[in-house]
């Protein structure tokens, strides 16, 4: 382990004068934010404020981030003397919420074995609820449909396209009514009362009617209704907040600019009037706000809060200059000249200010040339051949550099992965899931898939292969491999060779073929033994069987732990379909392999990356999860006005889709009229449109923070490229041509 | 007797007058129910009849020992000691005095015998009773629970109404009166009720006894009636009641007018126990029998703990201990007296002892803690000699998947594992699913289709050696639904190809079974008990099939016909049956209304094995051992009670006052003495070393920071910095 060496900066050491009361910081990208509010943990706990059983509160955003935390406060506290892990709990908020639910279910309604509902399988609820509601209601949304359709593509619409978007508009609804605390009987006495018909709600109303039934009749929750619980747990028992207030007198949170407002509820809750509470974040980052209820504004509003002492941490010591000047063009361009008015609060200050003279952590050496905003205009596919040859050139100049090719969606980063690999550029992805979720998932997929299909040599070979897959990186190995896989792919009758009978065995007969070899033989017959054992799990519950395979899969404790993740996964899948038996439960797991469902899994098993472990090699993912990352040498890819849009009439938006009348926002619109009748329903403050040009500036603001997310996770070079679209009519986004415009005045 | 030398003390106990009633107290580990089993001995060998001898203890399992001693060969003969529960005893006295009470009771055929329910079939017609309420009217929207948890929840009211006595329509008003938070949540306490007193009358209306009506009956009216109370009391003369602190306050009272006219007397107090409060144990109204007892001997010395091993109980007692006395939670003994280590113990006692006493393996991830855990238990078997009777592996709950993966890895190192969780369910049992899936085949007027996967499943177990690749052979080839109804068809009817792949020998067997069903077919269908009875004897336990000589498929298929049969007899002479009772048992099973749960008869196991339990199984075990292994110590299961939305034990106990509100002090404290209490009973029962087994991640991949590890940080702490002041 490396050892720590931590000198503050100026900034840095007055964030860590901290005492007590309430502070928030803002904290510039590479500023060493985590490094400080670890220290300040450490410092806290050390300074023997607290007694038996008080802790440091730490909240952040994601689960590798926490990992993250607890180990650099560990090291601090030991640096100090001190046992780690004692005195401070580092949580996610939804970690958080699982712990104060897990003490008082009872309070809320929830009984000791509630279970954690999987994202998929409550999408999969979700789905089920608004198909049975659409088959009922066929055509309650035809008033929202566009006034252009005749009526063929209109019945087309209604069976084609009205499902997704039911399942997104109940997806957005069920999500805020969670956020707003109003409970499926609320919702529809909220309606009751009102005089007018409200079809977009009435539906979402309905489903969710339906969907809390259907987690209620599992004994599950969904992930929101674990933050929306704890809040009404600490809100209902007086006395079991004040037993938290007082275990944690002190709650330090990170990325505090993708707080939600049940976020900022429940840490306002057990932070009291009198309590110590330190936010840290950067409002320039915040980008996790779509389709969810996180805002930047309330970590600003908390800055400018009389009782607060606001700090700035400022100094940056990750890009060379012109990054730096880049960004903070960015933000002046922002904050000036954007030429939508209500989105010039999308990004602020403070600027970038390089490492002080004399800090152990220097930025780069500058070399503009470095830079390179792509003028051309490429078509989607040439956009990514482009990228390919100039990242695989870069890095055979550069081997010992760090590469990063940033997309703004899942599915450019897929066809760039399939470029690399056809270029035979070595590369990471990081989309979805990483790829050890991935390889575990595919590996015991495929076992699974011969042990449902036993009788075909295919799967069997497909199975030996994954048994050897350790061997691929080997030649000679992987010769040897690849042969003995097309053997058994020739195997006529698969249990001659598994379970031989009298006078019918396979391997026996093998051994007067050319190719024999002793050494063929002891694998199959080692390869033979494994079978059998595996066969024999077929008889388990299904996690049994996933944890007997993976223990003769994998040696890795990582690749153990997914196993188990997964293992408990599709044992949840069995208690929801108990009529699913081996075949369906193989195609579960292989749409975790096939990348189709985001995985929780475990914290270095899955977000986390470290971009140092992949020198020589690019990564590839998306910007937001590229986030608190940084690579020698980063390419934007795809900045058009239609992945980053701002706002203004010409631009297309993803959320409004072409058959739905007046460019409307579905999902919006149903999140406007619920907070309308929250708010006040004799008031009912709702226009149609209204809440679509409201979420129109929200996505554009968020994605020109994406922008500048991008931006800032180069240290030495950065390239930024656009293409013309599917359909060839996309511009570059308004803030590229900005910036590059800004770039090329100030380069003459 | 057996061989065991028992102390001046246990002596004294056991050849106490026989005339004498005694009140015999300790903590655990002291021998006390060596003490009681050895004045069983003394009162036979006293020439009692051992029909005068009533042995009482709150479950089965805590008689273990005096099973044990009445089988031995140096028990004197002649007559049969009865042991038995206070709920085995009303169910007797029910049968036998019937038709003294019903009519009395309410039931409305009281000419007609009495039906008992079991566990499962009362949840199934609780399933019946309370499903409309939910489908229909929206009873428990306000509630997040599993609908089979739902039902026994119900039923766990109706139960503690009974064992605590009071009136089942209080259910709900004591439930709201302590309840403060949401008024919403509360309503479902009224729904509670509708459904309890909805379950009653329908038991009413059918001569159904479930055990609430089982205790209320034989608490209410038999014992109050003289005829019932004269029998038992002039039949039992001597009686022993052993754990009365893990029984229920309606069970005390019951002995506690009986006490006053038996000859002897012994009852037995465990201190700092009462580990099924959840179950109704008072273990208050348990000690007021004392008020009986002629004399009061108090145990105080440890026959299993060693001297390091007493100094780390005294070190957690130290750091659990709840800092304010809890008001009415919990009562106000049965705390720790101060406890002399085992005569024979080691002589290392304080900080020296815990040290040697207390190891632990911190791990990342779970799966390394499960095999760290194996890596010491397999030094202790191969290096220090160690039996594996002698470890135990403990957890708060035992999920599937940990026993499995504990098992497994054990296995492979060669250490015999046996695993006792409270109970299991027969569905879960390959076996089972064999048998339903035949019985499904054997039935197409029930309209159940199995998958080609589950037909499969069943032929593969169903038929000797006959492996999983030519099994699917087989089922692809002949499972042929046609019209939605299953069909099988005959071997010689398939490819002569594919007959030699699956081989003449298996072919011949498939035949046969193929045969037998399709005969029964051709015949009027019998009770799905019966078939599986036939089924089983006539075929699967023929030469050439899968149960042959397999005694585990031979018990499973001898409960699953049990548990038919049961099912079969109480809603026989139901009206409302519309679906044939077989394919409503398979849909019951499917559901799990019906788990089919049976005990595990683990005393039949490999006695020499390590044990995997849940903590408080091994508690109420009453077994110490010399080694425990503590796994997931970070996790809140240590911490946890069992919560239960729609019930509350201590609410519906008879120490809280109804209106009281239940509140956060008094949860916390609750648990604070739950740690306490599990804490020292397991460090109580342990003779040498405790092996605490950590994970920074639970087995779901939450961080983990329960009060355990806490309380165990606080220990080490206390032992580094006296340890530095030295």
């Amino acid at each position: 382990m490396e050892a720590v060496v931590f000198r503050p900066r100026p900034s840095q050491a007055m964030v860590l004068d901290y005492t007590e009361g309430k502070m928030g910081v803002s904290a510039v990208p590479g500023s060493g934010k985590t490094w400080t509010l670890s220290a300040l943990a450490a410092k806290l706990v050390a300074q023997g404020h607290l007694v038996d059983e008080q802790e440091v509160l730490i909240v952040t955003l994601v689960n590798s981030a926490v990992s993250n935390f607890a180990t650099r406060v560990g090291r601090f506290m030991q640096d100090r003397g001190l046992l780690p892990g004692v005195g401070y709990r580092v949580r996610t908020l939804h970690g958080l919420a699982h712990d104060i639910v897990r003490e008082r279910p009872g309070l809320v309604g929830l009984s000791d074995q509630f279970s954690i509902l999987d994202e998929r399988l409550a999408q999969e609820i979700l789905r089920d609820a608004a198909q049975t509601w659409l088959r009922s209601h066929p055509a309650a949304l035809d008033a929202y449909l566009a006034l252009d359709l005749d009526e063929r593509q209109a019945a087309r619409v209604r069976t084609a396209r009205w499902p997704d978007l039911v399942v997104r508009m109940a997806t957005a609804l069920v999500k805020q009514a969670k956020d707003l605390q109003i409970t499926p009987p609320g919702l529809q006495y909220l309606l009751d009362g009102f005089p007018d018909a409200l079809p977009l709600l009435e539906m979402g109303c309905a489903i969710y009617v339906d969907y809390q039934r259907a987690l209620a009749y599992r004994g599950a929750v969904d992930f929101d209704d674990l933050i929306r619980l704890a809040l009404q747990a600490l809100r209902l028992d007086p006395a079991f907040l004040g037993r938290l207030r007082r275990r944690w007198p002190y709650i330090l949170e990170d990325e505090a600019q993708d707080s939600s407002r049940l976020q900022e509820l429940i840490l306002s809750e057990l932070v009291g009037p009198e309590g110590n509470w330190v936010r840290v974040g950067d409002p320039n980052q915040a980008i996790y706000e779509t389709f969810t209820t996180a805002s930047p504004k309330y970590l600003r509003d908390f800055l400018e809060r009389p009782d607060v002492l606001s700090l700035d941490l400022p100094n940056s010591g990750r890009s060379m200059q012109s990054v730096i000047d880049l960004a903070n063009g960015l933000v002046t361009w922002t904050t000036t000249s954007h030429p939508v008015p209500a989105l010039r609060r999308a990004l602020g200050e403070p600027y970038i200010l390089p490492a002080p003279e004399g800090d152990p952590q220097p930025n780069p050496e500058d070399d503009p040339d470095q830079i390179d905003f792509v003028a051309q205009s490429f078509s989607p596919q040439a956009e990514i051949e482009a990228v390919v040859r100039s990242a695989a050139s870069w890095l055979s100049v550069h081997p010992e550099h760090t590469v990063a090719v940033l997309v703004p969606r899942n599915d450019r980063g897929f066809a760039v992965g399939s470029a690399l690999k056809a270029a035979d550029v070595p590369y990471v992805e990081l989309l979805r899931s990483t790829p050890a979720t991935r390889n575990a998932a595919g590996a015991l997929g495929n076992l699974l898939n011969y042990l449902a299909a036993p009788t075909s040599a295919r799967k069997l070979a497909v199975t030996y292969r994954v048994w050897r897959r350790d061997d691929r990186a080997d030649e000679a190995k992987r010769k040897e491999l690849t042969g003995i896989a097309k053997i058994l792919l020739r195997c006529p009758r698969v249990e001659d060779f598994i379970w031989p009978r009298a006078g019918r065995d396979w391997l026996r007969d093998l051994q007067s073929e050319p190719f024999w070899s002793p050494t063929l033989g002891e694998h199959l017959s080692e390869f033979r033994t494994l079978v059998r054992r595996w066969q024999g799990t077929t008889a388990l519950p299904i996690d049994q069987i996933v944890l007997t395979l993976a223990q003769d899969l994998f040696h890795e404790p990582a690749d153990l732990a997914i196993a188990h993740k997964l293992a408990l996964v599709l044992r949840q899948a069995t208690s929801t379909h108990p009529e699913w038996r081996l075949p369906e439960l193989t195609e579960e797991l292989a749409v975790v392999a096939r990348n189709e469902r985001k995985f929780l899994g475990f914290a270095d098993a899955d977000t986390a990356l470290d971009p140092e472990a992949y020198r020589g090699q690019i990564v590839v993912t998306t910007m937001h999860k590229a986030k608190g990352l940084e690579w020698d040498k980063v390419y934007l890819m795809s900045v058009t006005d239609y992945d980053f849009p701002s706002a203004l009439p010409q631009d297309q938006f993803i959320g409004e889709p072409w058959f739905v009348r007046d460019e409307l926002n579905l999902e919006a619109e149903i999140v406007g009229q619920l907070k309308a009748l929250d708010q006040n329903p004799d008031l009912f403050d709702y226009d149609e449109g209204f809440a679509t040009l409201g979420a129109r500036r929200d996505y554009a603001a968020e994605r020109l923070r994406l922008f500048y997310v991008g931006i800032t996770r180069a240290k030495r070079a950065l390239a930024v490229t656009w293409n013309t679209g599917r359909l060839g009519v996309a511009q570059p986004s308004v803030p590229f041509i900005a910036l590059r415009t800004w770039w090329e005045e100030e380069a003459t | 007797m057996n061989g065991i030398t028992l102390s001046p003390q246990q002596l004294a106990v056991a050849q106490a007058s026989l005339s004498c009633r005694l009140f015999l107290e300790g903590v655990a580990g002291t021998g006390k129910t060596t003490a009681g089993v050895a004045r069983m001995h003394y009162l036979l060998k006293s020439e009692i009849p051992a029909d005068r001898l009533l042995v009482l203890t709150p479950q089965r399992t805590l008689a273990q020992p005096y099973y044990d001693a009445l089988r031995s060969p140096d028990t004197p003969g002649g007559g049969v000691v009865t042991v038995t529960t206070i709920g085995g005893l009303a169910r007797r006295m029910i049968d036998l005095f019937w038709p003294l009470v019903a009519e009395e009771v309410g039931f409305q055929r009281p000419a007609d015998r009495p039906v008992f329910l079991t566990l499962e079939t009362a949840q199934y017609y609780m399933a019946r009773i309370v499903t409309p309420l939910i489908e229909e009217e929206g009873y428990f929207d306000a509630t997040t629970i599993d609908r089979n948890r739902l039902y026994s929840q119900i039923l766990d009211n109706l139960n503690k109404a009974a064992v605590v006595g009071f009136p089942p329509g209080e259910i709900g008003e004591r439930l709201k009166g302590a309840w403060m938070g949401d008024l919403v949540q509360a309503r479902i306490y009224d729904q509670a009720q509708a459904c309890a007193l909805r379950f009653r009358r329908y038991c009413l209306a059918h001569n159904l006894l479930d055990f609430s009506l089982q205790i209320a009956v034989f608490a209410e009216h038999l014992w109050e009636e003289p005829l019932c109370r004269d029998h038992l009391t002039e039949t039992y003369t001597h009686l022993i009641f052993d754990n009365v602190e893990e029984d229920t306050p309606v069970a005390h009272d019951i002995v506690y007018s009986w006490l006053g006219t038996v000859e002897s007397g012994l009852v037995i107090f465990d201190h700092g126990a009462g580990y099924r409060s959840f179950l109704g144990a008072d273990p208050v109204s348990g000690h007021m029998l004392q008020d009986l007892c002629d004399e009061q001997r108090i145990f105080v010395e440890s026959f299993v703990m060693s001297g390091s091993v007493t100094a780390l109980g005294a070190a957690f007692d130290r750091v659990l201990r709840p800092s304010v006395p809890d008001g009415e939670t919990a009562p106000p003994i049965g705390d720790a007296a101060p406890l002399a280590p085992a005569p024979t113990a080691d002589s290392v006692t304080g900080n020296n002892g815990i040290r040697a006493t207390l190891h632990f393996g911190n791990r990342r991830f779970h799966h390394q803690m499960l095999d760290w855990v194996v890596a010491e238990i397999q030094a202790l078997v191969r290096d220090k000699d160690a039996f594996p009777g002698d470890i135990v592996v403990l957890a708060p709950f035992l999920t599937d998947s940990l026993r499995f993966s504990l098992a497994h890895r054990l296995h492979r190192v060669g250490i015999p594992v046996r695993s006792h969780r409270p109970s299991r369910a027969l569905r879960d049992e390959p076996a089972t699913q064999t048998l339903l899936t035949l019985a499904a085949l054997a039935h197409p007027e029930w309209e159940i289709l199995p998958s080609r996967y589950d037909v499969t499943d069943a032929l593969r177990h169903a038929i000797h050696e006959l492996d999983l690749v030519r099994a699917q052979l087989l089922a692809q080839i002949v499972y042929r639904p046609h019209r939605g109804q299953p069909e099988l068809t005959p071997f010689d009817e398939i490819q002569p190809d594919m007959q030699q792949r699956i081989t003449f020998v298996f072919g011949g067997r498939y035949e046969a079974l193929r045969t037998w069903l399709a005969a029964y077919r051709t015949r009027q269908a019998a009770p799905l008990d019966h078939f599986l009875s036939r089924l089983f004897g006539e075929v699967l336990s023929q030469p050439g099939f899968g149960f042959h000589r397999d005694v585990d498929c031979g018990l499973v298929a001898a409960m699953l016909v049990e548990s038919v049969q049961k099912f079969r007899w109480i809603s026989a002479d139901l009206a409302d049956n519309r679906r044939p009772l077989g394919r409503e048992y398979l849909e019951m099973v499917r559901q799990g209304v019906i788990a089919a749960q049976y005990l595990a008869p683990w005393q039949e196991e490999e006695q020499d094995a390590v044990l995997l339990a849940p903590a408080y199984t091994f508690l109420l075990s009453n077994r110490p051992v010399a080694y425990q292994f503590w796994l997931d110590v970070g996790g809140l299961g240590w911490w946890e009670r069992l919560y239960q939305p729609l019930t509350h034990p201590f609410v519906l106990s008879r120490r809280w006052p109804t209106g009281k509100v239940w509140t956060d002090a008094d949860e916390h404290a609750l648990r604070q003495r739950g740690l306490q209490r599990l804490v020292l009973g397991l460090v109580r029962r342990c003779r040498v070393r405790v092996y605490l087994g950590l994970s920074d991640y639970s087995e779901q991949g939450f961080e983990q920071e329960g009060p355990l590890l806490g309380a165990v940080q606080q220990i080490l702490r206390r032992f580094q910095s006296e340890r530095g002041g030295v």
